[in-house]
């Protein structure tokens, strides 16, 4: 007997629950929106500017010890943690982060960052003999203001050339029902990082187009069939029409929604602390994508109808290019 | 349906094989493939042992030549490495390029007939004052200026921009049009310094890139301390020859009025001291035609150069000249040793000795055959891994990988049975042409593009997912399985290609704008996305076609 994510020949009525739909995701967007705004996103060293280094934490010593080896060097604001490595002989790590130095005399804002960075590692090395850095990083900020534009110039370039193609092969209430599902699944996605202070950087930029692309393959899908249908039914009313599409690929829908989070999950459960932060992103932006497909973007659709050819004229047209 | 064309197998079978040709050489050992280690000149025992076993294992490897070799380049975030951006300042570029201009104007005016100026000209906020005591000579020293104003690179631009004020003061200035000129070569020339100065063997990986007009981007892999890079790129590399004056006497009096006499400047020696020099130089890190590690008498390193041919003659007239006199070698404003003259010295051999190691010898010679940066380089991002983490990335990443790709798999099989197998036999040709295309674009792969091939490994299934769900919505119709499987890949096209398309741009976009690791995970992406619509519409249907010629299910279970 073969797995089915999904019974043979639904029938469910979708769209008759898009108000209801529509409604908590306008509610769930003002909360995203709310959270934006009042905890803001725990922005990485890529956009904030500053540093971050990581070490092996010196033998019997306690991010304490650390701390007390980099007191007399007047970074500013310090953080230091202590954290686990992955992997079988995984070693316990000590990561230190401070924030973008003020420049002293005779340094520019840029150099007092790498300066910064230099004066940490040369500390470090006398202090504990033998450490060992695993990573550093240090973005001056003038990079960091640069990041964060072109992170989001590439979000905003990337929806308006979906857009385009979409309006392009369909129709363009087809592209503005997409598009409001992908800033649904984009906000929503920002909102949950702002939620739990995950940290958002460069990596995440690349989730959420990710995100973007699969979400609107998912809505590609279920629109490729509202299509089919409207040609095939032409009398049939759009909500109905839609109800068909959503409910025919259904069992497509779940069944990619479930190979792609199982690799993701994958990535997430094994693919080290790195990779972290952008597959829980990825993760979370699968199901919400996969929602949004459903409700959001066939809904708009529906509410902004389409152009269906059924004026007499354009169908008597149709019926000579058959004939 | 059952007539799959001969070509079509042939061509499938072509590109599946030269994938697989291309993603061959991830398997062996750099030896194996018969690639020559390189040399990093490394000194520890270990590491010369190593470096020998992997020539012996290239010298005696059978691997055809013919055959492809290229593996997978790993990112920087996979092999360990030092990244660094860096920006250069245009204005700076051109303050320096009039500061070397400075020598030439002095010995233009004071040609015979001798034009008198007040003060010494000077660089100061980017441009020149020269006032002339007397205005009537204003004519002649423009012309003289004229004369000596060299243009820029192969352009017809002049470097300096003559201007006449009032009561004979001549400002000179760089125009806007030759600064964008000056910036364009000096970025090229910067990055050509950087690499002779980081890696005057020419043994190791490191890139050097350009990034806009003003930026480079210097990627080192294998190094572990940026601070060694950022030290020998922080120094200037400005060398001069000046005339010196020793005496106490000159030097306290200068220290004291904190005024020397007007020419002069004080500097720092090397040793701490301090030295009173003219501060326009006799010679320049242009003058040098090439810098070596040496020893002096006592065997302690020394840093050797040759001057040029024009500039050897240059200094044995010097020398002749001011017999008994001291000259200062200054490099970035510190004196490094200033000997007296006892006779003229011809050659244009000159030693340069101090307090140096070995390494330290060895990186000055490189800064000095390098020659002069023509500004300062301001360093903007540096980020650096460690080879450990890199390792790790990449276990972690291929733990992830396989764990995935067993779980997609499973899931395959589950849930379309047979055809289900025929999706993870082109899943898996799909990860091989990935990988393939990969090594073959010598593209590089870096943790988030592994992350790229995993999500692609859960998305690939998805066109075969389409189809699958097409043809079981045939059968249910009644249709029998030939002609379900005929018309369910050509209804799922209009959406996977519409689908796909789409989130290529977004790949595309990722790829124009994202920097690094990003960028990595952008190719994986568009790579596996094209690889994917190829394995599902072509390898899938192949396999099912052979399927149904050879078993002729009454009913496909699906």
């Amino acid at each position: 007997m073969l797995l089915r994510l999904w019974p043979e020949d639904t029938h469910l009525p979708f769209m008759s629950f898009r108000f209801i739909a529509l409604s908590v995701s306008l509610a769930v967007l003002l909360g995203s929106v709310a959270m934006l705004g009042l905890r803001g996103l725990n922005l990485g060293i890529d956009f904030s500017g500053g540093s971050v280094i990581e070490i092996v934490q010196p033998d019997g010593k306690t991010a304490d010890d650390v701390r007390g080896a980099l007191a007399a060097l007047d970074l500013g604001d310090v953080s230091i943690n202590s954290a686990r490595g992955t992997g079988v002989d995984a070693v316990d790590l000590t990561i230190i982060r401070f924030e973008t130095q003020v420049p002293k005399e005779g340094e520019d804002a840029e150099s007092a960052q790498q300066n910064a960075n230099n004066r940490v590692r040369a500390t470090l090395s006398e202090a504990f003999a033998d450490v060992e850095f695993r990573s550093s990083a240090a973005v001056g900020p003038k990079v960091s203001g640069e990041l964060l534009q072109s992170g989001v110039t590439a979000l905003l370039v990337a929806l308006l050339l979906m857009m385009g193609y979409i309006s392009l092969r369909f129709q363009w209430q087809y592209a503005v029902g997409a598009v409001a599902a992908l800033f649904h699944d984009v906000l929503i996605t920002m909102g949950v990082f702002a939620l739990t202070g995950f940290e958002f950087n460069l990596a995440t930029i690349a989730a959420l187009l990710t995100i973007v692309g699969y979400s609107m393959n998912d809505t590609v899908i279920v629109f490729d069939r509202v299509r089919e249908e409207t040609r095939k039914y032409k009398k049939m009313d759009l909500a109905k029409v839609v109800d068909l599409a959503i409910n025919a690929t259904m069992s497509r829908t779940l069944l990619t929604s479930s190979t792609t989070l199982l690799a993701l999950v994958s990535i997430f459960l094994f693919g080290g602390a790195v990779l972290r932060g952008m597959s829980f992103a990825l993760i979370f932006g699968v199901v919400i994508g996969t929602y949004s497909s459903i409700f959001i973007a066939s809904a708009v659709l529906l509410l902004l109808g389409i152009d269906r050819g059924d004026k007499p004229k354009r169908e008597v047209e149709g019926f000579q290019g058959v004939g | 349906m059952l007539n799959f064309p001969n070509w079509k197998v042939i061509l499938i079978s072509v590109i599946l094989f030269c994938g697989a040709l291309l993603a061959l050489p991830n398997l062996f050992s750099d030896g194996f493939l018969g690639l020559e280690p390189r040399d990093t000149g490394a000194t520890d025992p270990v590491a010369i042992a190593d470096f020998q076993a992997q020539k012996a294992a290239a010298d005696a490897s059978w691997w055809p030549g013919l055959l492809p070799s290229n593996k997978l380049s790993l990112g920087l975030d996979l092999q360990g490495g030092v990244y660094l951006l860096m920006e250069i300042d245009p204005d700076e570029v051109a303050a320096n390029r009039l500061q070397t201009m400075l020598r030439d104007i002095q010995t233009a005016l004071n040609r015979a007939p001798l034009i008198v100026r007040e003060g010494v000209p000077d660089v100061i906020d980017g441009r020149i004052n020269i006032r002339l005591s007397d205005p009537a000579d204003m004519g002649e020293a423009m012309r003289r200026l004229r004369r000596i104003n060299p243009t820029i690179g192969q352009t017809q631009i002049n470097l300096m921009t003559l201007d006449e004020g009032a009561n004979g003061v001549i400002r000179i200035s760089v125009s806007s049009a030759a600064r964008v000129g000056l910036a364009a070569d000096a970025q090229g020339k910067m990055m050509e310094i950087i690499r002779r100065r980081i890696d005057p063997d020419g043994v190791s990986e490191i890139a050097i890139t350009p990034q806009g007009d003003t930026r480079i981007i210097l990627e080192a892999p294998g190094e572990a301390n940026p601070k060694r890079i950022k030290d020998i790129l922080s120094q200037a590399g400005r060398l001069t020859f000046n005339m010196a004056d020793i005496s106490e006497s000159a030097i306290s009096v200068a220290q004291q009025t904190g005024r020397p006499r007007a020419g002069w400047e004080l500097v720092e020696t090397a040793e701490g001291g301090l030295i009173l020099i003219r501060k326009i130089p006799e010679l320049t890190g242009t003058d040098i035609a090439s810098a070596n590690r040496g020893f002096d008498e006592a065997n302690r390193p020394a840093v050797n150069f040759r001057l040029n041919g024009a500039a050897a003659t240059k200094f044995y007239n010097l020398t002749a000249r001011n017999r008994g006199d001291f000259f200062a070698i200054v490099l970035d404003g510190v004196s490094m040793s200033a000997p007296r003259i006892n006779e003229p010295i011809p050659g244009g051999n000159v030693q340069i000795t101090g307090q140096f190691t070995i390494e330290e010898a060895d990186d000055l010679a490189a800064i000095i055959e390098a020659g002069e940066l023509p500004a300062r380089l301001n360093f903007l991002e540096e980020r650096t891994v460690g080879p450990g983490l890199g390792q790790e990335s990449i276990e972690a990443g291929s733990r992830a990988s396989i764990i995935g790709l067993i779980l997609v798999g499973i899931f395959m099989i589950a849930a379309y049975g047979v055809i289900g197998c025929f999706a993870v036999g082109s899943l898996i040709s799909n990860i091989i042409l990935i990988i393939g295309a990969l090594s073959g674009l010598s593209a590089t792969l870096t943790l988030p593009g592994i992350a790229g091939i995993i999500l692609t490994i859960g998305m690939a299934v998805d066109a075969n997912v389409i189809v699958f769900e097409r043809i079981r919505e045939e059968q249910r119709a009644g249709r029998s399985p030939a002609t379900s499987i005929q018309a369910g890949y050509e209804r799922a096209l209009s959406a996977i290609l519409d689908a796909n398309i789409t989130t290529f741009i977004a790949a595309s976009i990722l790829y124009l704008v994202g920097s690094g690791p990003v960028k990595g995970f952008a190719v994986t992406l568009a790579i596996g996305i094209v690889t994917s619509v190829f394995t599902a519409f072509v390898v899938t249907r192949w396999f099912t076609v052979i399927y149904l010629r050879s078993v002729r299910p009454k009913r496909l279970a699906i």
